[in-house]
């Protein structure tokens, strides 16, 4: 046990040398990167990106794998606005109170994580292909009843946690650290959290050892998906309107932050913290490239490259072998 | 000319057949199949809207559209399925201008015509190329831009996917008259594929690094409206248009949405591109494909131009207005008839 743990704290560490390079960078850059403003901005872009991989990353280390989360971070603050606004705004007219719409969204995505889980738990139907059928499923539900338009009259209520400050900093920063921190501290100290990293590495032997291996994985699915519907609900408030494609394609993302920050998709390895180094490695170089200036057609090529720069350094700095 | 032959043949064929099974009812009973590119954008959702509401009005027999979902395989299938289903011209708007070819040669091959919509092949046989004139959209926002901040200031741009051959257009045009006109605007490009959430960390960064920025130039209003309104909220930087420190912000699109922040002082003008005109003038074109009749390079009646872009593929431009608080209310935009 002792032994995994240190392997798990060095993958943490990992990126680290990575991003001091990157705020070196980024300094030559532009001196402007280093300003408190700037940084915020950087953290309040990555909330909802981070949230997803929090999620994602709990959801891998038990062994398992969400596609669907990047659907539910549009359909949950969709349906739920949908079951408040007027149909003349596109809603579905049923017209409820407005003070529903968070709790709504909110419940909306633990019924997506509690289905997801009845499939793959019950049913024992492959976590891959459910999750990835709930994406397209999800998404259509999505594009079918609000037509494919963009919702945009969203109450302030709606938008006030994606778009508020507290002590200084926006508020959707200071949720998704205290997300975090939570993450971190169950992982590493309560029963339940260690009990993850034990069904992730063998799940027979966590069953054989009277961890009951099914009620926790599908905690980890509606938590999985209840923080994404959180991630949709500050993703609303700081763009002002829900997208029918709303989240599309972040998946890719999501896995590539957990991926670099070390979280193993070979089951029960990585680490919370690392995960969340990986969010802030790819939200300092979309940064620096934004000040650089770099040309529009050469970006992507840029981006990925210096994606594959920082594992090397990852990986050399750490010695360790990379899976 | 020998395709013509055979196009009214059919068309004269299908006329019978109509005539024989239903006692004549619209256009010679020749199907027409249209392919929607996408149903998430509410411009492209007007043109759903419009499509069949043309199709009546113009006599026209539609086949039950089929949705590509952005999808070019899609495109291809349902294409593939439309033809086999008896569809005597398709009308499409394929998104990705490259990967369409062979499918336009098997068309051609098979002598169904075909009119695009919104966006030109780079390749193969079409019979008409229904498009407004994207390189007009950036030219228009950037005489505009350059006029009213009297050629100085810094302007951010939101630069749709480079892939496609829309945002290339307005990318270029929007460029080359910058440089041309006014150099003393400072032009911030930022590539955000479409995609509202990278718009909006772009800006955000943008307005930190040069907090005196004073010009805003998007892509699409559809995308970027909402986004860029909020960012600027919270970065205490939205103020209505008079105030000297409004940011002066042209889009295009012409959705309601932005006639609303028009007339609110929030933007200050966008390019209306026209969802009605597009569905009538694609169905117009695909039934004279029927008919055989062919056109020539010139003004035509409804206020547009054929060109000949090259390869003997020939594009009607259809023009689109920019919209100011001037003209904002004007009942014959699109913008002002949706929902109406």
């Amino acid at each position: 046990m002792t032994k995994t743990l240190q392997f798990a704290r060095f993958r943490d560490l990992a990126l680290l040398p990575a991003i001091v390079v990157l705020m070196i960078v980024g300094a030559l850059v532009d001196p402007v990167f280093l300003s408190a403003d700037n940084l915020t901005n950087v953290l309040q872009q990555r909330t909802e990106l981070s949230l997803l991989v929090l999620g994602q990353a709990l959801v891998l280390i038990s062994g398992k794998i969400d596609l669907s989360l990047e659907s539910t971070i549009g359909l949950a603050p969709a349906l739920a606005l949908g079951l408040i606004i007027p149909a003349s705004a596109h809603g579905l007219g049923v017209e409820l109170p407005e003070w529903t719409a968070i709790p709504l969204c909110l419940l909306i995505g633990v019924v997506i994580g509690a289905f997801n889980g009845f499939l793959i738990l019950k049913l024992q139907l492959s976590a891959f292909i459910v999750t990835l059928g709930m994406l397209t499923v999800l998404r259509g539900l999505q594009i079918g009843f609000t037509e494919g338009q963009n919702l945009f009259e969203v109450p302030l209520s709606f938008t006030y946690l994606g778009s508020a400050r507290w002590f200084g900093l926006p508020a959707s920063v200071l949720i998704c650290l205290v997300a975090f921190a939570i993450g971190i501290v169950a992982l590493a100290y309560f029963r339940q959290g260690r009990s993850i990293y034990a069904i992730g590495g063998n799940a027979e032997a966590a069953r054989a050892a009277g961890i009951r291996t099914e009620r926790v994985l599908w905690t980890v699915l509606i938590i999985a998906s209840l923080l994404a519907a959180l991630a949709g609900l500050l993703m609303t408030g700081r763009l002002g309107s829900v997208g029918p494609a709303q989240g599309q394609g972040m998946i890719f993302t999501v896995f590539a932050a957990a991926v670099i920050g070390g979280v193993s998709l070979d089951h029960g390895k990585g680490t919370l913290f690392g995960a969340l180094t990986g969010v802030l490695a790819l939200g300092l170089i979309e940064n620096i490239l934004t000040l650089g200036g770099v040309s529009p057609h050469w970006i992507q090529a840029i981006y990925g490259a210096i994606i594959l720069i920082a594992l090397l350094l990852a990986r050399f700095t750490s010695g360790k072998a990379q899976d | 000319m020998q395709r013509r032959r055979i196009l009214s043949l059919i068309s004269g064929i299908a006329l019978l057949g109509t005539v024989a099974a239903c006692g004549g009812g619209a256009t010679g009973g020749a199907q027409i199949g249209v392919d929607y590119p996408r149903a998430d954008s509410d411009f492209w959702n007007s043109y759903i809207k419009y499509t069949p509401q043309f199709a009546k009005e113009l006599d026209v027999r539609l086949m039950s559209p089929t949705n590509s979902q952005n999808d070019v395989a899609k495109l291809v299938a349902n294409v593939q399925a439309m033809t086999s289903q008896g569809a005597k011209a398709i009308v499409m708007a394929p998104q990705d201008t490259g990967a369409i070819a062979t499918t336009l040669a098997q068309l051609e091959q098979k002598k169904v015509p075909v009119v695009t919509v919104d966006t030109r092949p780079d390749k193969g046989k079409a019979y008409m190329v229904v498009r407004a004139d994207n390189k007009a959209y950036g030219e228009k926002a950037c005489r505009y831009l350059g006029e009213k901040l009297g050629n100085k200031g810094k302007v951010v741009e939101f630069q749709g996917a480079l892939s496609s051959i829309n945002g290339r257009d307005r990318s270029e045009a929007f460029a080359s008259c910058m440089k041309q006109n006014y150099p003393g605007i400072t032009i911030f490009e930022e590539p955000t594929d479409w995609l509202d959430t990278k718009a909006a960390a772009a800006l955000q960064t943008r307005l930190t690094q040069h907090p005196d920025i004073n010009g805003i130039y998007m892509q699409a209003g559809g995308v970027y409206l909402a986004a860029t309104l909020q960012v600027l909220r919270s970065a205490g930087k939205l103020f209505p248009a008079g105030d000297p420190r409004h940011i002066t912000i042209v889009s295009n699109d012409g959705i309601p949405q932005e006639f609303e922040s028009i007339r609110k002082g929030e933007i200050d003008a966008t390019v209306s591109q026209p969802a009605d005109a597009y569905a009538k003038w694609a169905l117009y074109y695909a039934k004279a494909a029927i008919e055989g009749r062919t056109f020539k390079p010139g003004p035509t009646d409804h206020d547009s131009t054929i060109i000949e872009v090259g390869n003997g593929l020939l594009e009607d431009q259809l023009p689109a207005p920019l919209v100011t608080k001037d003209n904002v209310d004007d009942p014959k935009l699109w913008g002002n008839q949706i929902g109406k």
